[in-house]
């Protein structure tokens, strides 16, 4: 048993629309330097999951902490980096330039009056640094490729100097080499920053041999923490409620 | 030029006029990222429920207007925070709904004169030393509240969820910037006029997004394109005696059009 503090624990989360299950009876507990992937069919309820964990939905029923501390309670939300699905379909024409859209990190953290810090630039260009984006500073976001605005919107999620990155399907609109790299800085900052990862994926494949644990999320939650146990066909089929055959032989095709 | 600034009532109405075409491009910039446009044109008519309550009451329209189109503003984003209804439609409902309750009031009270075609499309005659005391006041806070916040205004127009997951009061904010929005409308109805002002709103922004700049930069080009042509426009007035609302959208317009045409790919 973990005896440190969870970042997120959650017990019994249930989550309906009208009439609609969307999640029922949910309960996990996410630990500093996890590596979790979150699969499950679309509808399944993974980013909804994830919208009632940074306190964007509230659940019907159950309870979420965050470290320690209900949701209504927690104020420290530089600790948590999020990515959204939608990241890398940025508007062109939006005036932002890769360093205007990694300081919104630290947005939060700035006082009203106070002007940008040394701490805050120091940050920013560690975050864009690190994320392979540097010499794409002063180039406006609308005209990167789908790779390189991913890691922008991860630099940003970095600069506030978070504990736990969560990201939604990150890959939308990313091509299979970015991908591949993309996974490799995730594990990077995982190993060398120990910096706790949660994100949905399809990419079950490409995830297997990485990821610490496999939370699969289909209205009810399968925790695994042996994650080559459920990427046995037969568990894919009961998730997907499909051919998991025909699955993999999709997801090789690409 | 010089003969034209020996007056003093173009004196007042060029200060007035730059104030105006500050406040108009910075707050326009944050809502025209915001896709919120329309919403300067909804105001502008909320606001012209003030001018007619303060014609036809005796009070001066200028701070009724300020009161009626901030009421507007915390109406309207209520009604889009909290129904499901969509943010257009909200505003187009409360646009009409606002001109009609303006004509009727000024209908009922025998206010249709010369004075209200001042407030619908500007005159530069009309700005009293008073109205620049009021502008000058209400436009420092205006601007100091949205230089204040423009880190978390930039932040939420770019993706107002991932803003709110990092902490930042979104909700609170968004308040914050269309009371701002309805003051700098009020405030501006004397210069630029109500119909025309969401114009001066909008335009000098839409021009900076084709030069393709960061966020400073596209607020600078906005704000040098929106008091070439409140100036352009006001000169133009006096000149042709013409309304300084309808010359000063002319001119942005022209500076749009050739900023359209210059960054054609």
């Amino acid at each position: 048993m973990n005896l440190k503090l969870p970042i997120f624990d959650v017990k019994n989360l249930n989550f309906s629309v009208g009439n609609q299950n969307i999640l029922s009876d949910i309960s996990f507990e996410i630990f500093s330097a996890d590596y979790i992937a979150i699969i499950g069919p679309n509808g399944g309820g993974k980013t909804t999951l994830i919208r009632i964990l940074l306190g964007l939905d509230k659940p019907t029923s159950g309870v979420v902490k965050i470290f320690g501390k209900k949701i209504k309670d927690f104020k420290e939300w530089e600790k948590i980096g999020y990515v959204p699905q939608r990241a890398t379909l940025v508007d062109v024409n939006f005036p932002a330039t890769v360093e205007d859209v990694v300081k919104m990190g630290r947005t939060s953290q700035r006082g009203l009056f106070s002007k940008e810090s040394d701490e805050d630039r120091e940050l920013v260009l560690d975050a864009m640094t690190k994320m392979d984006v540097y010499d794409l500073k002063d180039k406006m976001v609308g005209t990167l490729s789908g790779g390189q605005r991913q890691r922008v919107m991860i630099a940003r999620a970095l600069s506030s100097k978070p504990e736990i990155l969560i990201l939604d399907e990150p890959n939308t609109g990313v091509d299979i080499a970015s991908q591949k790299r993309f996974y490799a800085l995730l594990k990077e900052l995982n190993i060398e920053e120990k910096i706790t990862i949660v994100f949905i994926t399809h990419d079950i494949g490409v995830i297997a041999d990485d990821i610490a644990r496999l939370f699969t999320i289909n209205e009810k939650a399968i925790i695994c923490n042996d994650p080559k146990k459920v990427m046995s066909c037969e568990d894919m089929s009961k998730l997907y409620g499909i051919d998991a055959h025909l699955l993999h032989n999709h997801k090789h095709e690409h | 030029m010089i003969e034209m600034l020996s007056y003093d009532f173009m004196q007042r109405a060029f200060l007035a006029g730059i104030i105006i075409a500050i406040l108009a491009s910075v707050s326009g910039t944050f809502i025209v990222l915001k896709r919120y446009s329309l919403i300067s044109e909804t105001l502008a008519h909320s606001a012209l429920v003030g001018v007619a309550v303060g014609l036809v009451a005796g009070y001066n329209p200028l701070w009724v207007a300020v009161i009626i189109s901030v009421l507007s503003a915390w109406l309207i984003e209520y009604l889009r925070a909290n129904f499901s209804l969509y943010s257009d439609a909200v505003l187009a409902i409360m646009l009409s709904g606002s001109l009609a309750i303006a004509v009727i009031i000024v209908s009922l009270g025998g206010a249709f004169n010369n004075s209200l075609f001042s407030y619908l499309f500007g005159s530069i005659l009309s700005v009293s030393s008073a109205d620049v005391i009021t502008i000058s006041f209400f436009g420092f806070l205006c601007l100091s509240i949205l230089l204040t916040f423009s880190k978390e205004f930039y932040f939420i127009a770019y993706d107002e969820e991932v803003a709110k997951t990092s902490g930042i009061k979104v909700k609170l904010l968004n308040f914050l910037l269309v009371s701002v929005v309805a003051v700098i409308i009020a405030l501006s109805i004397r210069v630029v006029g109500s119909l025309l002002i969401g114009a001066l709103m909008v335009i000098p922004t839409v021009s900076a997004l084709q030069y393709k700049q960061g966020f400073m930069k596209t607020i600078l080009i906005s704000l040098v394109f929106a008091i070439v042509s409140v100036v352009a426009g006001i000169a133009l007035s006096f000149y042709f005696s013409l309304p300084s609302g309808a010359t000063i959208v002319i001119s942005v317009l022209l500076i749009f059009i050739v900023s359209l045409v210059i960054n054609k790919r």
